[in-house]
């Protein structure tokens, strides 16, 4: 914002200058002074808001007289601080006689049909309206008359439970559902005072971010159903953590208790999930704390897995992988911190001498793996998170953003809600983008290519300057069979419709989105080219976002958890197998030991079949885990380890941003982090890797890993650093694409 | 009850379908029809709105179903319940409330056997009391469906019950259409109901 | 003093509700007259008329014609207010009924000044008769090509007017929340800042809006026909022209009288024929927002916007009007004022809007406690609450609903307390039983048992 655009005024006489229009409330945060406030909150529309009054205060502003004097004129009615715009000169008072009353008297209406059982509230201790009462309310209550009555702890949903005497009506929990998640389940009823919240007709909600209403509600009305009465606010512990549930990395608190997690909340950063929290983060994290967790390594004796001590189990490793030489390999890594992966690969490859390292078990191929790395780079996301909002157009194609993606979902659906921006989606079946897309079209599976092509036929038609673009000829060649009624044919989605598409990537800066409908295509790396060259032809060659999904997936790429390149993206000389291979391998006996770390691929593999073979087998199998997985229980020896909540570290999420994990409680001493049991087994193999915190190896990224060199720990900070090429990268190519009808496609890998 | 074959059940009529397209290009927004799309539903649904009618009110205007119950239990003239063939709503706001008005009230209650919000068993009847009708000026005032009676009294209340009870007229449906009508232009030249 | 017919001029002309009676008695000419104008005209003619707003607040109508920016391709509205709602009130209700063209070429002639289009009348939901006769006044206009495109022949002036009817709700009466119900959304006043103070920057669908009462847009063709000048020739300095008021209650001739501003309050007893049942206890001037004025000092008041009560309590000293929107209500000395209160204040527990907490949490409380009293279990603490109770709505609360709520329960405490200490020691009326009848506690909360699930 422009210096002119600051505006200067007083608040209970302390200068400060802010942006005109700043709230007057968030004026008042930056000269220090406390408004209190129930149904204010930033993220949300103000349209339905300045309903508590809680925050009045008394307003002047200047006026000049007729003969040219200014002169301060008071606003006869004390305002709403926050949504009163400030404006040059004006004066805020809130610690008047007047300003005071006025608390007292809001907080009085407030709590008359309050139910004041704080003592049973979950919210007790971080309630609000407890903190705003001791602050600013009234000593006692005048009321006595009967209070409002309604059924206590009424269920809205698995989630959720309701108790609507307990609420003040602020409307922050139907302001969400209308103007972020846009599910639009909860909602007022009557008026006046006998107006409540409800579903429709009293029926389930149904909401992916339900969990963030129990949040944002400033009482003790909607509460977790999970969390009801398993703690008290004063009694937990809480740290700094990040969602492992999908890649997206968002900011998280474990809140803990005696070495059990007892629930999750949203931490506040703008750049990744902002405050909200999707229900599977919310709500799925307790795994952590389930009593099915491993504590003590187990050992294949007899044919059955037996528990054993950590001396035991590691020894049998040592000594097997021994024997085994160079006929070893590891797969999975997608789910542990840098640090893990780090010392994991550096296990494999300075002390076993083995390339035999994938993280991956679907059939995608990410760039760095598939041939796409020259036009994408190394990330799988061109774009920053937050970048989505300044979009003028963003194309969702092939995916279920909500549940693939849910949190940025939501960063899609404010570009549309607040910032004006235009989704189109495109996908094989409607998905609950239907909201705001538009168009939104479906099309037949698996025709992505078509109906790319018909896009692109009619922008490279609008686009004269295209010609310049390298590989331009035999681009324009390869579509010569292709006219907008053939794209309309293939894809099943009408001519017009493909114009309108057209029309919204031509107007402006647009962000592509592929998900698991493109990255599940057999034919997927064809599909992602022709996204490319959509995306390139339009001028948005750095907009291709094809997210990972498991936690940090992107982190085990980065740090060369592939068969083809170390740490950095670095080639190897000989690449190894890769996680196909390595199965394959097994399964015929030709590899002596599989470490599986953290990876179920009887659960997650495409080829079930293939990976029973391969742990059933010769093969020493050995699993890090949390759990006992299928794949685990084919094992030969099982070692336990830590879950996020248990160890330091850092991920690095889909927008490659890398931010720090910490340690909460610890689950039993003979649980460990994954590095340190690859440090420990090369201690034993007596070339030992001599580390002695997460945070060691993080600075030996930092020196050895040069598009890590930032992300030290002392600069990650609270948001994190995304980490950036030396130079931009994008290949300006265009490529001719081969349409391949799904029937006519093999599956290949 | 007519119906168009139309998906989920939906009981709109022709004729309101098309009275609804009409009213939707009032407004920039086709948000906007709520309320009208509103009382066409009662029309449609013998006078009060039932979840499916809301439900259809949902689809037609493509708005959230939450956000449609909302809007409909804001405002009183929606019925949740069936009503009686004659509602009767006595104003009983301060003007009418100092010039009889609960007499009347009590008078109606005791004459029907019920209080105010029920139905009379063979459903003929059902009383409410609402605020100020503002035609105080004819004090007491009682609008039973499209029409309001004034100077209604304990006295004469039973000519009025009389009256009704003769009479196919001035049902909850027909207020619904008398709204609907004056909504759509043209609506003064269309036949009566 | 007589009264002064301008608008009910053709209240009893008999056929008026047809186009071409209207015609004939000079209807539409206005119009024609004003087309000949330029716009800025037309807005100047309104401000040297003086008019100000007939909706209640008397807020000075040329400023709000002028407000909308003149020079925009934005889409913009034109808004007539027939919510008519208030207690006491019933005047829009006649003159739709009667003069329904009227209020349409006011309209018409106030779309031509702000360049708008469109126009949306919101009518209450009870108001079927009434706006039945609007909807034939509008189609009518439609076919004598008043109304639709390029009205009288002018290539630059399309305009639509369509009507709205509510669903039963007072607080829709208040601007903002009309629009939000036009919005077809529940009946919430919306937020003016940053729009503040008028919705002519941003309104209906966030575009520069107009919204006028009726009784406003009634007074248009006049103004313009005969002149601001002329309309300003009536009334007192600060209120100019005609205003009707709507006499009920203990009154012998009830009705609506369009008389002058400035006439002495109890003139307009007279004229519409004096108490009856007794003699004059108090009166209600102007709907039932604004506070009674007790017999004793009726005498003191004129009929026009400068009239005021002031209310000292704490620090604060309130002035509150006396005209309002022109409902006037005669109580004799049978009228028990505590019960009065209470059916007030059940009247605005029932309607308001529950968004904002003091108007929602308060309106309720004064209800019960004012029923408690009138159930024989006052306190005498409970005087005290109630003040401080409207102290704490005046001016804390979202919309002006919640101050219409407290300003008459502070007038009654003020110039009745004696009454409410009657009623809390005694626990009954100081006019033994012969009074309003007792209100029935129906505001009592009935929720069907919500389904175990
Ligand atoms: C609670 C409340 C109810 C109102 N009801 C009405 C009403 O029924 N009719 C009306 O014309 N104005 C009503 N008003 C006033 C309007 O908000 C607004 O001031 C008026 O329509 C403006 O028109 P005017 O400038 O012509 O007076 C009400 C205001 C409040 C606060
Ligand atoms: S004062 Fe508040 S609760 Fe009352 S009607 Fe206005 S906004 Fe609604
Ligand atoms: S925080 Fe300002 S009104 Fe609620």
């Amino acid at each position: 914002m422009a210096d002119n655009d600051l505006v200067n005024v007083k608040i209970d006489g302390i200068a400060v200058q802010v942006p005109k229009g700043t709230p007057a409330i968030e004026a008042a945060k930056k000269a220090g002074v406390d408004i209190p406030f129930f149904c204010y909150h930033p993220k949300l529309s103000m349209e339905a808001g300045a309903n508590c009054r809680m925050c009045l205060v008394e307003v002047a502003t200047p006026r000049k007289g007729p003969d040219g004097t200014i002169s301060m004129a008071k606003m006869p009615k004390p305002q709403t601080a926050c949504s009163l715009p400030v404006s040059e000169g004006m004066e805020i008072e809130t610690q008047t006689e007047q300003v005071i009353a006025d608390r007292k008297a809001i907080l009085e209406f407030l709590l008359i049909n309050h139910p004041l059982d704080c003592p049973i509230c979950d919210r007790g201790g971080e309630c609000p309206l407890q903190n705003n009462t001791i602050f600013y309310g009234p000593q006692n209550s005048r009321f006595i008359e009967e209070k409002r009555h309604f059924p206590k702890a009424y269920p809205l949903s698995k989630h959720v439970v309701f108790d609507r005497e307990r609420c003040i009506h602020c409307a922050r929990c139907t302001r969400f559902t209308d103007d972020i998640s846009g599910d639009h389940q909860l909602a007022f009823l009557k008026r006046g005072a006998d107006m409540y919240i409800d579903t429709f007709n009293q029926s389930k909600m149904v909401s992916k971010f339900s969990g963030n209403v129990i949040e944002i509600c400033p009482v003790g009305a909607l509460l977790s159903r999970d969390y009801r009465f398993k703690a008290r606010p004063w009694d937990i512990l809480s740290q700094k953590s990040i969602c492992t549930q999908c890649s997206n990395g968002c900011n998280i608190k474990l809140d803990y208790r005696v070495g059990r997690l007892q629930r999750v909340n949203a931490r506040l950063n703008e750049a990744v999930n902002e405050e909200w929290t999707c229900d599977k983060g919310k709500f799925g994290m307790d795994y952590v704390s389930t009593d099915q967790r491993l504590v003590t390594p187990l050992i294949r004796r007899d044919g059955a897995l037996q528990p054993a001590t950590w001396s035991e189990a590691m020894d049998l490793v040592v000594q097997r992988l021994k024997e085994a030489g160079k006929s070893v390999g590891a797969i999975g890594g997608a789910r542990c911190t840098n640090e893990d992966n780090y010392i994991l690969q550096k296990f494999f490859r300075n002390v076993l001498k083995s390339n035999n390292l994938d993280h991956r078990l679907g059939t995608y191929l990410p760039p760095a793996q598939s041939g796409l790395h020259a036009r994408l780079g190394y990330h799988t996301m061109g774009n920053a998170i937050a970048d989505f909002e300044r979009m003028k157009t963003i194309f969702v194609i092939g995916s279920d953003l909500v549940n693939e993606q849910p949190i940025l979902f939501l960063r899609v659906r404010k570009a549309w809600r607040f910032k004006g921006g235009r989704i189109i989606a495109a996908n094989p079946a409607a998905t609950q983008i239907s909201e705001f897309a538009d168009p939104e079209v479906t099309y037949r599976a698996g025709a992505e290519v078509a109906l790319l092509n018909g896009i692109i036929k009619i922008l490279a038609e609008r686009n004269p300057s295209a010609a310049d673009l390298p590989g331009y000829g035999d681009f324009i060649k390869s579509l010569a069979g292709w006219s907008i009624e053939k794209a309309a044919e293939e894809s099943g989605v009408s001519a017009e419709r493909i114009r309108r598409i057209a029309d919204a990537i031509f107007s402006g800066e647009t962000a592509f989105i592929a998900g698991k409908a493109v990255t599940e295509h057999p034919d997927a790396s064809a599909v992602i080219e022709a996204i490319c060259n959509l995306a390139v032809l339009s001028g948005n060659a750095a907009n291709v976002n094809i997210p990972v999904t498991q936690c940090n997936a992107q982190g085990a790429m980065d740090m060369g958890l592939l068969p083809d390149s170390a740490p950095g993206y670095t080639p190897v000389e000989e690449p190894g197998l890769n996680t196909r291979q390595m199965l394959e391998a097994a399964a015929d006996s030709n590899l002596k030991a599989l470490w599986l770390v953290g990876a179920d691929p009887v659960a997650h593999y495409t080829d079930a079949d293939l990976a029973k073979r391969a742990l059933g087998g010769d093969t020493f199998v050995i699993a890090s885990e949390l759990f006992l997985t299928p794949s685990a229980e084919l094992a030969d020896v099982v070692l336990p380890v830590a879950s996020v909540a248990e160890k330091d570290g850092t991920y690095t999420n889909c927008e490659r941003r890398v931010q720090r994990i910490f340690k909460a409680f610890e689950l039993s001493p003979d649980v460990h982090p994954d590095w340190f049991v690859f440090a420990d087994a090369s201690g034993r193999l007596e070339q030992p890797l001599p580390y002695f915190s997460a945070r060691d190896i993080l600075r030996e990224i930092n020196v050895t890993v040069p598009l890590y060199a930032d992300c030290s720990p002392q600069k990650l900070g609270n948001e994190g650093i995304r980490w950036q090429y030396p130079s931009a990268k994008s290949d300006l190519q265009l490529v001719p694409v081969e349409y391949r009808p799904l029937a006519k496609v093999t599956v290949a890998e | 009850m007519e119906t168009n074959g139309n998906e989920g059940g939906h009981r709109f009529s022709q004729k309101s379908i098309a009275q609804l397209d009409e009213i939707i290009t009032h407004y920039p927004e086709r948000r906007a029809a709520m309320l009208p799309a509103l009382w066409i539903a009662q029309r449609e649904y013998d006078g009060y709105l039932p979840p499916e009618a809301l439900q259809e009110v949902a689809d037609r205007l493509e708005r959230p179903l939450s956000e449609v119950q909302a809007v409909a239990s804001f405002y009183t003239m929606y019925n949740f319940r069936k009503r009686g063939r004659h509602h009767l709503e006595v104003c009983t706001c301060l003007s009418c409330a100092v010039r009889g008005a609960y007499e009347v009230m009590h008078k109606l209650e005791k004459e029907l056997g019920i209080s105010a919000g029920e139905v009379t068993v063979d459903g003929e009847f059902s009383i409410a009391e609402v605020e100020c009708l503002d035609f105080c000026g004819a004090a007491t005032v009682v609008q039973v469906g499209d029409q309001y009676f004034g100077n209604v009294t304990a006295e004469n209340v039973d000519m009025l019950l009389d009256q009704l009870r003769n009479s196919d007229s001035h049902t909850p449906v027909e207020l619904a259409d008398a709204l609907v009508k004056i909504m759509t232009p043209g609506g003064s030249e269309a036949a009566p109901a | 003093m007589p009264e002064t017919r301008i608008l009910l001029k053709h209240r009893d002309e008999p056929g008026i509700e047809d186009i071409e009676t209207y015609e004939r008695l000079g209807g539409y000419t206005a119009l024609r007259k004003a087309l000949g104008m330029e716009r800025q005209e037309v807005i100047n003619e309104v401000k040297s008329s003086g008019l100000r707003g007939r909706g209640g607040a008397g807020f000075p109508t040329w400023i709000k014609w002028d407000g909308i920016p003149k020079n925009t391709n934005q889409p913009h509205y034109v808004l007539c207010n027939a919510d008519e709602g208030e207690p006491g009130t019933f005047k829009d209700r006649e003159l739709m009924l009667k003069c329904a063209h009227q209020i349409v070429e006011g309209i018409i002639i106030a779309g031509y000044a702000t360049l708008s289009k469109v126009s949306y009348i919101y009518i209450r939901g009870e108001f079927v008769e009434s706006a039945k006769m609007v909807r034939k006044a509008i189609d009518q206009a439609y076919r004598k090509g008043y109304l639709g495109k390029k009205i009288l022949g002018r290539e630059d002036f399309d305009f639509d007017l369509y009507i709205h009817v509510g669903a039963g709700s007072y607080e829709c009466g208040e601007e903002s929340a009309l629009m939000s119900s036009l919005m077809g959304e529940r009946g919430q006043p919306r937020l003016k800042f940053p729009h503040a103070p008028l919705p002519v920057i941003a309104g209906a669908w966030n575009q520069p809006t107009l919204i006028n009462n009726v009784e406003t847009y009634s007074v248009v063709p006049h103004i313009i026909v005969n002149g601001g000048a002329w309309y300003a020739s009536m009334g007192t300095q600060g209120s100019k022209g005609t205003k009707i008021f709507s006499l009920s209650g203990h009154i012998a001739k009830p009705g609506n009288y369009e008389i002058i501003f400035g006439m002495p309050l109890l003139d307009l007893v007279e004229l519409a024929g004096g108490v009856t049942g007794g003699n004059l206890k108090a009166i209600i001037p102007g709907g039932s927002s604004v506070p009674l004025i007790p017999a004793e000092i009726a005498k003191d008041f004129t009929l026009d916007y400068e009239a005021s009560q002031t209310v000292q309590y704490r620090m604060r000293t309130m002035r509150l009007p006396v005209v309002g929107s022109g409902g006037m209500m005669v109580f004799n000395d049978r009228t028990d004022i505590v019960t009065l209160m209470l059916r007030t204040a059940e009247f605005y527990a029932h309607e308001s809007c529950g968004k904002c907490t003091p108007c929602r949490e308060g309106t309720r409380w004064l209800y019960k406690i004012l029923y408690r009293i009138v159930s024989g279990g006052g306190r005498p603490s409970d005087l005290d609450i109630l003040m401080n109770i409207c102290d704490g709505i005046d001016g804390r609360s979202y919309c002006a609903l919640g101050d219409a709520a407290a300003w008459p329960i502070m007038g009654s405490l003020k110039h009745y307390r004696h009454e409410y200490e009657y009623w809390i020691e005694h626990k009954r009326s100081p006019l033994g039983d012969n009074f309003v009848p007792p209100v029935p506690n129906r505001l009592n909360l009935n929720f069907e048992l919500l389904p175990a699930r």
